[in-house]
């Protein structure tokens, strides 16, 4: 007899619910079983504003992922998007005590707890510590064990988020029974699928512009080392067409996506299309130029935000494997050369290609792709059996209770 | 001078200047030679001495010699300040018995950036007022010459009674997309020359409403930090309207570096002999409301002939000044030629004249001021009730185009 346990990847964004479940059989394997969306309500600029529709939404999205597979889901890995996620980087640094000089097993550990331990803000839990590479006497060593030097560093790029926030979103899925084992931030859930270990080895940016907030997520020698979001996206853009051409938001939208470009294509500013295209009494003729050059402004806009956001690793030569992009955002046409604009370094979009087939390949499943992908690391990690609850729900709990 | 204008100009005209400060400056008035209307004397300083001798103007100095050796500042702004002030006595000879004075420079560089600010100090203190159009670096160009460029700005202002800075990069949004560097910089300087233009025809054309020099100086009696500056144009049937279409559009409204709401608001009207008094003064009190509605407002209208019909608005304000209250008598003669006779040179002047203004603006009532908008805080849309969104001090959920001046045509 096999063990199998299903899990399932949660994301709750502003446009729509996506639930994808896997099944992991003997730790090992992932098979993916089920799939349940619905657009969502009660979401803007990431954030939960209205915790009724946006549990309603949630829930039917897992109902009919759950119905299409025909099982119970055990586990539930959830996405962290929106308005309150920051980072900083944390650094420590210990003298190597062994006698011969070489690091030992305890000195990594003392250093690296000693840079997790910094104390967080009230209100806020840490949600990853993502590692950089550890310095040995000033050079960067990717496992620093048995090497010989005198002093060690290691830092971390923490990124944390509002404790209160991240709690409707537990409350969410716990309301329909359902344990969530972690949560993972968008980004870095996105970046271990669309990202190759290539890409990520020679440095690369991967971004998610989702329609109310962007996450990013930049990887250095095959590990990701910063990462955060900041609650921009496609609904920007909608409502800077609609406040600078003077129409409603859902006409907007539509203009976004029948003709939307993230740079100016048409120089000609006489080129006009039409708003509705029904030719009934309210349509009105609109310059292609201002489409493309509001959005253009707004899509780099977003770009240079990140690019001031990473410093230094946001420049060209840091991004060999080049930008990576995903989420709704990614489909606006020529996204690619607007980010190529700003960072200077390729960029495409992504592709779910390494793990799936067919509808999940677009990219506005990388997300949920991604969380079953960590959800079968952590379980292997942990064994089929043992199944604690991480540290940072323990903090939660704590917080809530 | 017809008739009208006999209080000032026909006892002692007044004289004005323009001073092309450094090359960006000089290549303004090169600009201005070239459709020089005729009173306005023009003169072109430097401290490099070739790129002077290329100048079609007739009246050009060459400044610091004993400190550049005519040969430029290099763009140090402190070798540039060092050169003005070795040829101070040059300065006061230049500026002297000029009533108005306007500095061109383009800041960011050596002699631009260092002299316009001692320049217009020493124009000052002989009594000119001294209105300076100044161009900013494109973002292209380098940090440092836009830091430069604050510094100088910050110079000018605290000098000169009316600084108006204008980005290269908003004008340039102006030419074509694929226009060459030369044509954007030719662009920027013809922004400028409309500036100077339209000052230079209220104060010496044919005024349907006429604007004298002392009310051309109440407004820019106090020094204030920011300056509210924009021009319109239109042509055709409704020329009019779309002039004020156009101003209403005018990228340099829309900049951080000006002010929206002015407190001293002048607003002059071009056009051919088809402009109408009664239109003129309807749409004048529309400007004058949207752009400040406790300004005072000094205005006035000139028929030149040759606009045929075509209009241009241009409309200067300054802020952070006194509440003398200087609202326009003429102007009100038309409409009730009693009430100004009546009024009597006498202590109460100052209450009454207020009271005025605020009629006039009860008269304008809100017909057709609802169009305008420049003032009312950026908008944020669908974004109205969250909390912004701030990065780098500015709120992002506010579409880029607006925060970053950029003019979206419908």
């Amino acid at each position: 007899m096999y063990s199998s346990k299903v899990i399932a990847g949660i994301e709750i964004g502003t446009s729509k619910v996506v639930v994808l479940l896997g099944e992991i059989v003997e730790g090992q394997s992932l098979n993916i079983i089920g799939m349940g969306q619905s657009s969502s309500k009660g979401v803007l600029k990431g954030d939960i504003v209205d915790f009724h529709a946006a549990s309603d939404c949630a829930h039917a999205a897992i109902l009919s992922a759950e119905d299409q597979a025909g099982v119970k889901i055990d586990g539930v890995y959830l996405a962290l998007s929106g308005s309150d996620v920051n980072g900083f980087p944390s650094e420590a640094s210990v003298n190597v005590t062994s006698e011969d000089g070489r690091v030992s097993k305890e000195d990594i550990e003392q250093v690296s707890s000693l840079a997790k331990g910094r104390d967080l803000p009230e209100e806020r839990v840490v949600i990853h510590h993502l590692r950089r590479p550890y310095r040995l006497d000033n050079r960067s060593v990717e496992k620093p064990l048995n090497l010989e030097g005198e002093h060690l560093e290691a830092s971390y790029w923490t990124v944390h988020g509002n404790a209160r926030k991240i709690g409707d979103a537990i409350h969410i899925i716990n309301g329909f029974n359902l344990h969530v084992d972690d949560v993972i931030l968008s980004a870095v859930a996105a970046g271990s699928v669309v990202a190759s270990e290539e890409e990520k080895q020679n440095g690369c940016l991967v971004i998610d512009i989702g329609r109310g907030s962007t996450d990013y997520a930049a990887y250095q020698s095959g590990r990701c080392v910063v990462a955060g979001s900041f609650p921009l996206g496609g609904d920007h853009i909608s409502n800077d067409l609609s406040i600078g051409l003077r129409m409603r938001l859902n006409q907007a939208e539509s203009l976004k996506h029948r003709y939307g470009s993230a740079i100016v294509e048409h120089k000609n500013k006489g080129e006009k299309v039409w708003l509705n295209n029904d030719f009934e009494i309210g349509d009105r003729p609109i310059r292609l130029w201002s489409i493309e050059k509001i959005i253009e402004l707004r899509m780099t806009e977003i770009f240079e935000v990140i690019s001031k956001k990473l410093g230094a690793l946001g420049r060209s030569e840091r991004l060999g494997g080049g930008v990576i992009l995903c989420g709704g955002g990614a489909n606006l046409r020529n996204c690619e050369q607007c980010a190529e604009g700003v960072f200077g370094a390729p960029a495409r979009v992504g592709d779910n290609g390494t793990m799936a087939t067919g509808e999940l390949r677009e990219s506005q499943y990388s997300v949920a792709l991604g969380l079953l992908k960590y959800g079968l690391q952590y379980q292997s990690k942990l064994g089929p059996s043992e199944n604690k609850a991480p540290g940072l729900l323990r903090k939660l709990k704590g917080l809530f209770q | 001078m017809s008739e009208l204008n006999e209080g000032s100009s026909e006892i002692k005209p007044i004289r004005m200047k323009v001073i092309g400060v450094g090359g960006a400056g000089s290549n303004i008035v090169d600009r201005l030679m070239l459709s020089n209307p005729s009173d306005l004397h023009l003169t072109a300083i430097n401290t490099d001495q070739q790129a002077l001798s290329n100048s079609p103007v007739m009246d050009k100095h060459c400044i610091g010699k004993t400190v550049t050796h005519g040969l430029g500042a290099g763009g140090d702004a402190d070798v540039g300040r060092e050169a003005a002030l070795a040829d101070k006595q040059l300065l006061e000879e230049m500026v002297k018995d000029v009533d108005l004075l306007f500095l061109t420079a383009g800041l960011g560089g050596g002699t631009g950036t260092g002299v316009t600010p001692v320049l217009a100090d020493i124009a000052a203190q002989k009594g000119a007022t001294v209105i300076v159009f100044v161009t900013l670096p494109f973002t292209i160009e380098r940090a440092a010459r836009s830091n430069a460029a604050k510094v100088g700005l910050d110079k000018l202002r605290e000098v000169a009674n009316a600084v108006i800075p204008l980005p290269n990069d908003l004008l340039i949004q102006e030419s074509e997309p694929d226009a060459s560097l030369l044509e954007a910089f030719s662009q920027a300087d013809a922004w400028v020359e409309k500036a100077i233009k339209s000052i230079w025809s209220m104060m010496n054309k044919t005024g349907l409403i006429n604007l004298d020099f002392s009310q051309l100086q109440q407004v820019f009696a106090n020094r204030s930090s920011k300056t509210l500056f924009g021009l319109g144009e239109g042509t055709g049937e409704d020329a009019t309207n779309a002039a004020i279409a156009d101003l209403k559009l005018c990228p340099l409204l829309h900049t951080p570096e000006f002010s929206k709401k002015a407190d001293q608001l002048l607003v002059n009207l071009i056009g051919g002999t088809s402009l109408g008094i009664s239109e003129t003064q309807r749409i004048m009190d529309s400007i004058a409301d949207a752009f400040g509605k406790d300004a005072n407002v000094v205005m006035g209208a000139v028929i030149d002939e040759s606009m045929g019909h075509r209009v241009e608005i241009c409309v200067i304000g300054t802020s952070g000044s006194s509440d003398v209250t200087i609202f326009r008598g003429r102007r009100r003669m038309k409409k009730i030629p009693s009430a100004n006779l009546v009024e009597p040179d006498s202590a109460e002047i100052p209450e009454k004249k207020s009271r005025k203004s605020k009629k006039t603006h009860d008269k304008s009532q809100k017909t057709e001021q609802h169009e305008f908008s420049f003032s009312e805080g950026e908008p944020r849309g669908e974004f109205e009730n969250t909390e912004g969104t701030m990065f780098e001090g500015q709120d992002l959920d506010t579409p880029t185009f607006l925060r970053r001046g950029v003019r979206i045509p419908i």
